[in-house]
């Protein structure tokens, strides 16, 4: 008993000694930041922490101490060297202070104890973490501890080229409705796949471009599995496999190609090659992110993104699914350090970052959501209309992939499956079968197989 | 003064002539230099690196490939840690629903114990006598909770951080607590007030550590998954093939080729069929994506005739491997040429013209020549390459990273995926590891056999000078 | 050497079968210097836009002078470990009988068969151990390491064709073995060594999965890394950018290869014997 509580109060003292000691001597840090799948547009996932630094400075300063905080930034553009980079650095001891990474490494990092909650250094009740909406404040929580703060919000959403759509006979007010139908469950995947093949037959698209999904993997695909009234975890922190919406989901994309509106080998083109497409009207409909709005607006050049394009929540596949999205936010995470008050230090920072205006900049310029409830009418995102329109669209209907240690593997033998359906090399029931293999071998009881 | 191996002292040791004027007494360089045990000295800088970064890697592997290591375990070590998943998976795997739920619980109480830890934390007095006085004998079932308590005292601390440090002083349950030694976590769960016997302890430490364990479910998982047997296949299927058609056939054909032409235009062949090899990988690989994708040089060239541009690498996997066989064949093909070719060189001239005027054809030079020379060469070739092959994976992984669907995935390329890349980040090194074991124990086992094959003792023959 | 035969048979044949190859090297140059409007392969008009990488910075990585510094420095270092140990061990396995010869011979063979991703987490870890992950330092002490077992292969095939009478007579002339290594086997085995150091060079210049995984620092990037990590963004495509980047990137290389060709292709002389 003495030992145990001789630790606590090991802990309470350091922390008191530390804090204490803040106030004699001026305090100089050097927080690094790294993120991974960033682009261009995506700089203020590190300039929000060096605005953090510098308004952490000034309070410091308004208490009478002195704090110098230097922030580092690296950002990755890709996920898999970052992800390798940022484990590898852990376990070398040399990981950045703070990560920006997605919300789903939270589960295997919170476990092998590379990351730190930040709970144990913020207080929930403050502002803006009062803030965050509450299922992203879920999402960013593992075994009920809040882990990281969201980054960003997103949600994935269908497309539709409006001159196509009218080419096969909707008019402008059938447009409009098209959402609100979706919605309702009244206009589904097969029906996708009809309007895909007369958009393709009238001549309007090259054979292929019908349905033009994703060209890699990514969280995007679950919706499908979600749509066809499948699961990802039960409540209780199990995985599960509905072989039936599994089997309907990858039979969708087989179908797909068997009508002739995808390609068997599309999985592979070039990303450059298909934003360039679906955002000059090459195809009828796709999928992608809300983080679209910039690409296309900007690198493609489209003018008028709302008089060309429609979007939704991705269709229902049938009477068993409904209509949904997924939100994939990134959050930002503090690694475990030697240094505990740059952990903290760390830690305050995120927690500027995340204040309504600051986070409404990288919301805006990179076309993502806010994660505050306010953020909603500052300004800058309340007149943005995408920002309104999809937060309002989509938002409100988006499910997460569940935070779980074995989520990575049971990920990627799903896609594993899904590949080899779509490229024929499989049929449907042998891919299925062997997935169920697979998950039983790699997973055992940690999914459930219904 | 001939030294003739008959003179040759066959001890183990350097026994030279040393010169019969005995001169200055050697300095001690010379006598290293003399010493039987020069080879050695020679030979340590080598045996120091090879130790160090390839065989202890190598036993670590071997290691490691019976071992469940992953980014959710660490490399390090780990911890025991009771959290949700861990005891869900005490109820599933031992059946202790009851003392799972218990353990789970999250208790903070306030009492005399806390207090004066919070108190030996130097934290503020008037905060604590205030804090005893409203909350003294509360209990709390979350943290949050309690540090809402603090917060509502007028003398609360006003750094967060002072306020989670006297909260911790209050927790008695052990969720999402990490220990460092089993001991911390039983001597905790007792403290708790859950009492386990020696059975349920260790029940309790199996679920709860987070590090790796060493296991033989990898070698369990390789051997049920279907896509093993897949990847085996590709494996062969892809060493034999490049290996006959180009490191080996197209080789032949090169060095017999250039070997009927002009230096000049030889010359100008051997270069360019050596370019591939010396292309740094990430650039060559480069070059025949220009040529084969959807944008590039044969939808280009094709379109003209009506044939539909598309992605000539990944549309099929015939296509596919089609590219990874060219790919791959044309740098292997390389070493065989120059080897053939120095081959070839040695065979004496007369035999071609003697042949000549008894009116051979260059088929006929080509078997009863040429090829017969060639048999050692073929055969050497033949096994290092096939070696080669099968370890190579680098120039797939940037060509067609085992597409289209997995067609093309090779066991190294696996290895490679398994251990160091996925999209969730939830790398798997124990499992990589043991992929690698297999390939290397492949490996071993063949070039054990090559060497036997060669007649290794020739290569091995005593020197002379001793 | 072709005696009474038409070679233009031959040449013809080789010929087609080497046009693809020909084809893509020539197309490499040409589209670093010019530009082609979509959908033909003819270019119509010369440009350098494709070469601005080297004056301007590409947001999110580092200059290409400090990726060209760190190749450089690899290169070159793992070269010279390579070469001196090589030359050191393969004389000894050639010429010095000393205990357990033929086991190194052999563990040499069989550690070729090694493949570098089976050790790539276990060298991080070692690595990690002494402090040298995500260095140039380290990745060059592995490089090096990987290289040794071929490079003590043909130093020691070299060695044996090196005729015993040149030692003989050193040693008759009072000489120590060493001094008969460093002064007279050395300088007959001149070839290989040209061609192990140039080998050996050229594989540190274009070695990939190594710096990817064990250096992938913006600081301590290599030019490999560097054009992967531009080929897989999917902001920037742009495939005359992307072979520019691979000629500068390829350029020592054939300078080299145009220098030393012959050279180069003699490295196998040495080794076989049948």
């Amino acid at each position: 008993m003495q030992k145990y509580w001789k630790m606590a109060a090991a802990v309470a003292t350091s922390a008191m000694l530390s804090v204490g000691a803040t106030a004699a001597l001026a305090q100089d840090y050097t927080i690094t930041v790294w993120s991974g799948g960033s682009g261009p547009n995506d700089n203020y996932r590190i300039d929000a922490i060096k605005i953090a630094a510098d308004f952490l400075e000034r309070e410091a300063a308004v208490l009478g101490e002195e704090l110098n905080i230097t922030v580092e930034g690296k950002p990755y553009t890709q996920w898999d060297e970052f992800k390798q980079a940022v484990t590898l650095a852990a376990e070398a001891g040399t990981a950045p202070n703070i990560v920006v990474a997605g919300h789903e490494d939270i589960a295997a990092w919170a476990q092998s104890g590379l990351i730190v909650p930040i709970e144990d250094y913020v207080d929930v009740d403050s502002w803006p973490i009062n803030d965050i909406y509450e299922n992203l404040f879920d999402i960013s929580s593992f075994n009920g501890v809040l882990y990281g703060l969201p980054q960003d919000a997103e949600s994935r959403p269908f497309f539709f080229w409006k001159g196509h759509m009218r080419g096969i006979g909707y008019s402008d007010a059938d447009i409009d409705a098209l959402p609100g139908r979706i919605q309702s469950g009244e206009y589904t995947l097969q029906d996708v796949l009809v309007d895909a093949k007369k958009i393709q037959d009238a001549g309007l698209v090259k054979p292929g471009y019908g349905f033009y999904p994703r060209v890699s993997n990514g969280p995007d695909y679950w919706q499908f599995y979600l749509s066809f009234g499948g699961q990802m975890e039960d409540g209780s922190g199990k995985l599960v496999f509905d072989k039936a919406a599994m089997t309907k989901f990858y039979q969708f994309f087989v179908d797909a190609v068997a009508v002739g509106v995808t390609r068997k080998n599309h999985i592979g083109t070039p990303w450059d090659q298909w934003y360039g497409e679906v955002a000059s009207g090459k195809a009828g409909m796709w999928h992608g992110g809300t983080w679209h709005y910039k690409r296309y607006t900007t690198k493609e050049g489209l003018d008028d993104f709302f008089g060309s394009i429609q979007f939704s929540l991705i269709p229902a596949g049938d009477a068993d699914g409904a209509a949904n999205t997924i939100t994939h936010p990134l959050v930002y995470l503090l690694t475990k350090q030697d240094d505990d008050d740059a952990i903290a230090i760390a830690a305050d920072l995120v927690k500027i970052a995340s204040e309504p205006r600051i986070n409404a900049l990288h919301a805006i310029k990179s076309a993502h959501l806010g994660i505050t409830k306010s953020e909603a009418s500052v300004d800058l995102y309340s007149g943005d209309r995408w920002a309104r329109e999809a937060t309002e669209r989509l938002l409100p209907y988006a499910s997460a992939m569940p935070n779980n240690v074995n989520f990575g593997q049971y990920w990627e033998i799903m896609w594993g499956g899904l590949e080899g359906s779509w490229t024929g090399q499989k049929s449907v029931a042998d891919a299925i079968a062997d997935v169920e293999t697979e998950l039983r071998t790699t997973l055992g009881d940690k999914i459930i197989i219904r | 003064m001939g030294n003739s191996s008959v003179d040759v002292a066959d001890v183990g040791g350097a026994k030279t002539r040393v010169p019969p004027t005995s001169g200055p007494k050697l300095s001690k360089l010379a006598s290293i230099g003399n010493s039987k045990y020069l080879g050695l000295y020679l030979l340590a800088p080598a045996f120091l690196f090879v130790f160090v970064f390839f065989l202890v890697p190598v036993v670590l592997t071997g290691v490691f490939g019976f071992t469940n290591m992953s980014t959710a375990t660490g490399i390090s070590g780990g911890s025991y840690l009771v959290n949700q998943s861990s005891m869900l998976a005490l109820k599933d795997r031992h059946g202790l629903d009851e003392i799972a739920d218990d353990l789970a619980e999250v208790v903070y109480t306030i009492d005399e114990d806390g207090l004066a830890a919070a108190a030996q934390g130097k934290a503020d007095a008037a905060t604590l006598a205030e804090f005893r006085d409203k909350f003294l004998g509360q209990s709390f079932d979350n943290r949050r909770d309690v540090e809402r308590a603090i917060k509502s005292l007028n003398s609360r601390p006003s750094s967060t951080r002072v306020i989670k440090a006297i909260a911790a002083n209050f927790e008695r349950s052990v969720l999402n607590i990490r220990f460092d030694t089993e001991e911390e976590l039983f001597a905790a769960v007792s403290d708790f007030g859950v009492s386990l016997d020696a059975e349920q302890k260790v029940a309790l430490s199996d679920v709860a550590y987070t590090g790796w364990v060493f296991t033989t479910d990898n070698f369990k998982r390789m051997v049920s998954l279907p896509e093993t047997t897949k990847t085996l296949i590709n494996t062969m299927f892809y060493v034999f093939t490049t290996l006959i058609l180009f490191n080996t056939g197209f080789a032949l054909v090169l060095a017999i080729s250039t070997h009927y032409m002009e230096s000049a235009p030889a010359g100008f062949f051997r270069s360019v069929w050596l370019l591939p090899r010396i292309t740094p990988p990430v650039l060559y690989v480069l070059m025949w994506k220009w040529l084969a994708w959807d944008t590039g040089f044969l939808s280009v060239i094709l379109e003209p005739f009506g044939v539909e541009p598309r992605n000539w690498m990944l549309d099929s996997p015939a296509n596919a491997w089609t590219f990874i066989i060219l790919i791959n064949g044309m740098v292997g093909a390389s070493m065989g040429m120059l080897i053939f070719s120095s081959a070839i060189k040695a065979i004496p001239q007369s035999l071609f013209y003697a042949s000549e005027v008894d009116g051979a054809t260059r088929i006929q030079q080509i078997r009863h020549i040429i090829l017969p020379q060639l048999r050692f060469p073929i055969l050497f070739i033949t096994s290092y390459q096939t070696l080669s092959l099968m370890t190579s994976f680098e120039y797939i992984l940037l060509a067609t990273e085992g597409g289209p669907g997995g067609a093309t995935e090779v066991w190294a390329l696996t290895t490679y995926l398994k251990a160091l890349s996925n999209y969730a980040g939830a790398l798997e090194y124990g499992y990589g590891a043991a992929l690698a074991l297999v390939l290397v124990v492949i490996g071993v086992a063949l070039s054990i056999f090559y060497l036997k094959l060669f007649d290794f003792k020739t290569l091995t023959a005593p020197p002379k000078i001793e | 050497m072709s005696g009474n035969y038409r070679q233009w048979p031959m040449i013809l044949f080789l010929g087609i079968l080497t046009v693809p190859l020909i084809l893509m090297y020539v197309y490499l140059f040409v589209d670093t210097v010019t530009n082609s409007p979509p959908g033909s392969m003819i270019p119509n008009e010369f440009t350098t836009e494709h070469w601005r990488f080297l004056w301007e910075t590409i947001p999110g990585r580092p200059s290409i002078w400090v990726a060209t510094w760190n190749t450089f420095v690899f290169a070159t270092s793992t070269t010279l470990i390579v070469l001196m140990i090589s030359s050191a061990a393969g004389y000894s396995l050639s010429r010095l009988n000393m205990p357990a010869r033929s086991f190194f011979l052999g563990s040499i063979m069989v550690l070729h068969a090694f493949p570098t991703v089976t050790l790539l987490i276990a060298i991080f870890l070692i690595l990690q151990m002494v402090g040298l992950y995500n260095t140039l330092i380290g990745v060059i002490l592995v490089k090096a390491s990987l290289e040794l077992p071929f490079g003590i292969w043909i130093m020691k095939g070299f060695y044996d064709t090196v005729p015993w009478e040149i030692e003989m007579a050193g040693i008759q002339d009072g000489a120590t073995r060493f001094q008969v290594w460093t002064k007279l086997v050395l300088p007959q085995v001149k070839p290989a060594i040209m061609a192990l150091g140039i080998f050996s060079f050229l594989a540190g210049w274009s070695e990939f999965i190594l710096p990817l995984v064990l250096a992938p620092d913006n600081k301590v990037q290599v030019l490999s890394v560097y054009l992967a990590a531009l080929i897989a963004d999917d902001n920037n495509f742009d495939m005359a950018l992307f072979k520019s980047v691979g000629v500068f990137y390829v350029l020592p290389v054939i300078v080299l290869f145009v220098f030393f060709q012959n050279k180069l292709m003699n490295i196998y002389s040495g080794g076989t014997k049948g």
